[in-house]
């Protein structure tokens, strides 16, 4: 059995743990926590370890789901669960362009760490006031079309686009190990 | 509303009045610091989101592995101890300690903290 690990990042509330909850096989081991800071206005619960979920592809290959927590004093989790990705994800929540900053910060970070396949998915894109994937690309400081990674929309409580992401992402993996 | 000068000072008589201790803190289970004594080579805001990923981890561990209601986590290195424990709700107490310090004594002192501290941040 060939396992891939895969790392899902990005912003506070972007849909990580959503993201992952909804595709796992598998009861979700959650680290979830009451908020106590301003995030609470945004949720109650955040992650303060990681989301581990499971997803069977066919009798060889098996993915497993890292989730990681969105603040930045958590990034000693970035670190251990990067460490052992296979390719990652990083979610940025479109309708809320005050934090595309941290966004990058945290798709820095991982490019700071390991030369992966990834891509970035985009959330909340029915929302208000959410950015299109060309504007957001700017904003995540990637200027260059043809050599960014590939941005898609993605409903991370919709299991058929969760699962759409994935496969774009894996075909990232396999055209990498080609 | 907690008072935490208060808090600080009951973590410092803690710190300060057990043999072996070299440092405290007293963080949200979302890791953020409440009030600590750290080793000033520590950072505080990275030592709370440690010990809360921790000790959730733990918690995690207890109930998908049938260990029940988890009493503490206890990290022991060759230079020293740190123990998480759950200090009423929603609270995390990190206790570090070093090699020297008998264990007994060590848990005996961080259950009376932890009751007096729960007390004050109830």
């Amino acid at each position: 059995m060939e396992a891939f690990n895969i790392a899902i990042t990005g912003n506070v509330g972007a849909g990580k743990t959503s993201f992952i909850k909804t595709i796992s096989e598998i009861e979700v081991v959650s680290t979830e926590k009451k908020a106590s800071d301003e995030v609470n206005q945004l949720k109650h619960n955040t992650t303060v370890a990681l989301d581990f979920g499971r997803l069977t592809l066919n009798a060889e290959q098996v993915l497993y789901l890292y989730g990681t927590p969105g603040q930045n004093r958590f990034d000693f989790m970035w670190e251990i669960i990067i460490e052992k990705a296979h390719a990652y994800i990083v979610l940025i929540d479109a309708h809320r362009p005050q934090d595309f900053y941290n966004g990058r910060r945290i798709f820095n970070f991982m490019q700071s760490k390991v030369n992966l396949p990834m891509i970035i998915g985009l959330t909340h894109t029915d929302c208000e006031g959410a950015w299109e994937a060309d504007d957001v690309a700017l904003a995540l400081g990637l200027k260059n079309r043809r050599r960014r990674p590939p941005i898609i929309t993605v409903n991370a409580s919709d299991s058929s686009s969760v699962a759409n992401s994935l496969i774009c992402l894996l075909e990232q993996l396999m055209m990498a190990n080609v | 509303m907690i008072q935490t000068l208060t808090l600080n000072d009951v973590l410092q008589q803690f710190v300060s009045g057990t043999p072996n201790i070299q440092g405290a803190a007293l963080v949200s289970s979302d890791g953020l610091p409440l009030s600590s004594i750290l080793p000033a080579s520590m950072d505080e805001e990275r030592t709370a989101a440690m010990s809360a990923a921790m000790l959730s981890l733990g918690e995690r561990i207890g109930k998908e592995l049938s260990r029940g209601v988890i009493e503490r986590i206890f990290v022991e290195g060759d230079k020293g101890y740190s123990i998480m424990v759950g200090c009423g709700e929603d609270i995390v107490l990190l206790v570090l300690a070093d090699k020297q310090a008998k264990q007994g004594l060590l848990f005996l002192e961080i259950k009376r903290i932890t009751a007096k501290l729960a007390k004050m941040v109830a």
